[in-house]
């Protein structure tokens, strides 16, 4: 589904993404975590071209991610894109902010839309909520909101980026409840995240990353009880005493 | 001594309203000209295309940062070396239009860098393309921004369109000027100008200060 090969970035001087090789199957859950400033983000943004590679070939569902040629439109609407802040469209209600790309970009029928819409905002707890301004609601409700303005477009492809690093603790598990379910229905995540009992639950692999290199890929159970590396050791040591 | 004045001065009233009409659609037709123009230019200047950004960036420094007399002189008395001929009253309005695109540019501009980054990419990764986002995302969200200084940007060029009289537009200062040569009591002739302009330009006045208090009423609902 997902295809890195040879892909590196940079930002100017820093070089972001080193030697990148990377394939993530249909329906494969996969858990990104490392230190900050590792690349994390970059690595998920690069693949629906949030960021631009500068080498190596990105194939996503069929497309070269980097060719010139490639529909972006169309790429982009097989992918949802959670991020860390939600950005929910603070003028919108919950309902309009689930449809606008629905309507927009596959160019679905108004009433189609929201019947589609109320159906997946019932579908992350929050069908009683869709009339509500994201103002109206807490951080988890946003950002289940958020997710759900992802399903709406009925991607292949979901990318997590800390989804819940920006919550109270106390609503960290409603959020990862529907992430869940999603990989559980077969959904094909790519989840940045150090939320270790959530990537232990679904995760078929975890990726360690540090200085925008792969360090480690391995299924949680070899990468908690034996990381071949000896950073992925430190990294681990630390927050898991957290 | 007032009260012969205020005869004569009833009898300017003819010109006076003429100068009315004249200021009034010097500025309306600059406003809406110069909207368009500055929204225009103030998208291009808010986005990502570094070429146009900096050219029109050049001519709003230039704009602003010369006297709007000047401007005005150059297209009434310099255009016509070049063969370019206009009448007193679209010259007006063209270095009108001109003045006030370039302050809505960068007004516009501001407001649409002032939605946070966070709003383009959640669009943008939804799969918008660049109009949709501009159309349903950033827009939206901008006018906050970007309406209370408009309209306070609408005074500004309303009162600024009175220095035209210089080329010979009979607007409502002209009008002045052409009374106070019969009439030699400038506090009354120019009084009444002012009063004028006031009018017209309090309603505005008005409306951008009501703008500032919704749009942080709904600024702190959002
Ligand atoms: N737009 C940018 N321009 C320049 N440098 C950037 C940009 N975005 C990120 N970087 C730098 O690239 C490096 C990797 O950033 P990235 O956001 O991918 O890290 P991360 O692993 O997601 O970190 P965090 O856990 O803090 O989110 C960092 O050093 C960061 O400062
Ligand atoms: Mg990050």
């Amino acid at each position: 589904m997902i295809t890195f090969s040879n892909v590196n970035k940079w930002f100017g001087d820093l070089h972001v993404l080193r030697d990148i090789n990377l394939s993530v199957g249909a329906g494969e859950v996969m858990v990104v975590c490392g230190p900050s400033g590792s690349g994390k983000s970059t690595l998920i943004r690069c693949i629906n071209r949030l960021e631009q590679i500068e080498e190596g070939d990105l194939i996503v569902d069929g497309m070269n991610v980097h060719d010139r040629k490639v529909n972006m439109t169309q790429l982009r609407a097989e992918i949802g894109f959670i991020f860390q802040q939600f950005n929910l469209y603070p003028h919108m209600t919950a309902l309009e902010n689930v449809i606008l790309a629905p309507t927009k970009v596959r160019k679905m029928k108004k009433d189609e839309a929201d019947k589609l819409g109320r159906e997946t905002l019932k579908r992350v707890g929050l069908g009683d909520k869709v009339d509500s301004y994201p103002a109206q609601l807490s951080g988890g409700q946003q950002q289940r909101v958020a997710i759900a303005r992802g399903l709406c477009m009925r991607p292949k492809i979901m990318l997590f980026d800390e989804p819940t690093s920006a919550l109270d603790p106390e609503m960290i598990n409603e959020v990862l409840e529907v992430m869940v379910n999603l990989a559980k229905e077969g959904m094909t995540m790519i989840v940045v995240t150090h939320e270790m009992g959530f990537a232990r639950e679904v995760a078929e692999r975890i990726l360690f990353m540090d200085e925008g290199q792969i360090v480690e890929i391995a299924p949680p159970e070899e990468f908690f009880t034996k990381p071949k590396s000896e950073r992925t050791k430190l990294f681990l040591s630390k927050i898991l005493t957290h | 001594m007032w009260g012969f004045y205020f005869e004569q001065l009833i009898d300017s009233l003819p010109i006076f309203l003429k100068g009315l009409w004249i200021t009034a659609s010097v500025s309306g037709l600059s406003l809406i000209a110069g909207s368009i123009i500055g929204f225009f230019w103030g998208i291009i200047r808010g986005g990502k295309g570094r070429i146009l950004r900096r050219l029109i960036g050049a001519w709003v420094d230039l704009i602003r940062g010369t006297p709007f007399l000047v401007q005005i002189f150059v297209i009434f008395f310099i255009f016509p070396e070049a063969g370019i001929n206009l009448e007193a009253f679209p010259a007006a309005v063209i270095a009108l239009t001109n003045l006030a695109a370039c302050f809505i540019c960068e007004i516009v501009a501001g407001g649409i860098q002032a939605v946070p980054s966070g709003q383009k990419e959640a669009a943008t990764a939804s799969g918008l393309s660049a109009y949709q986002r501009l159309r349903y995302v950033i827009l939206p969200q901008s006018m906050r921004t970007i309406l209370p200084p408009l309209v306070g940007q609408y005074v500004l060029t309303i009162k600024d369109s009175s220095i035209v009289s210089v080329i010979g537009v009979i607007d409502v200062t002209r009008a002045g000027w052409l009374t106070v040569q019969r009439i030699p009591e400038g506090v009354l002739v120019f009084g009444l100008v002012g009063i004028l302009y006031f009018v017209i330009c309090y309603p505005l006045i008005q409306l951008s200060s009501n703008l500032e208090k919704r749009m942080t009423v709904v600024a702190t609902r959002l």
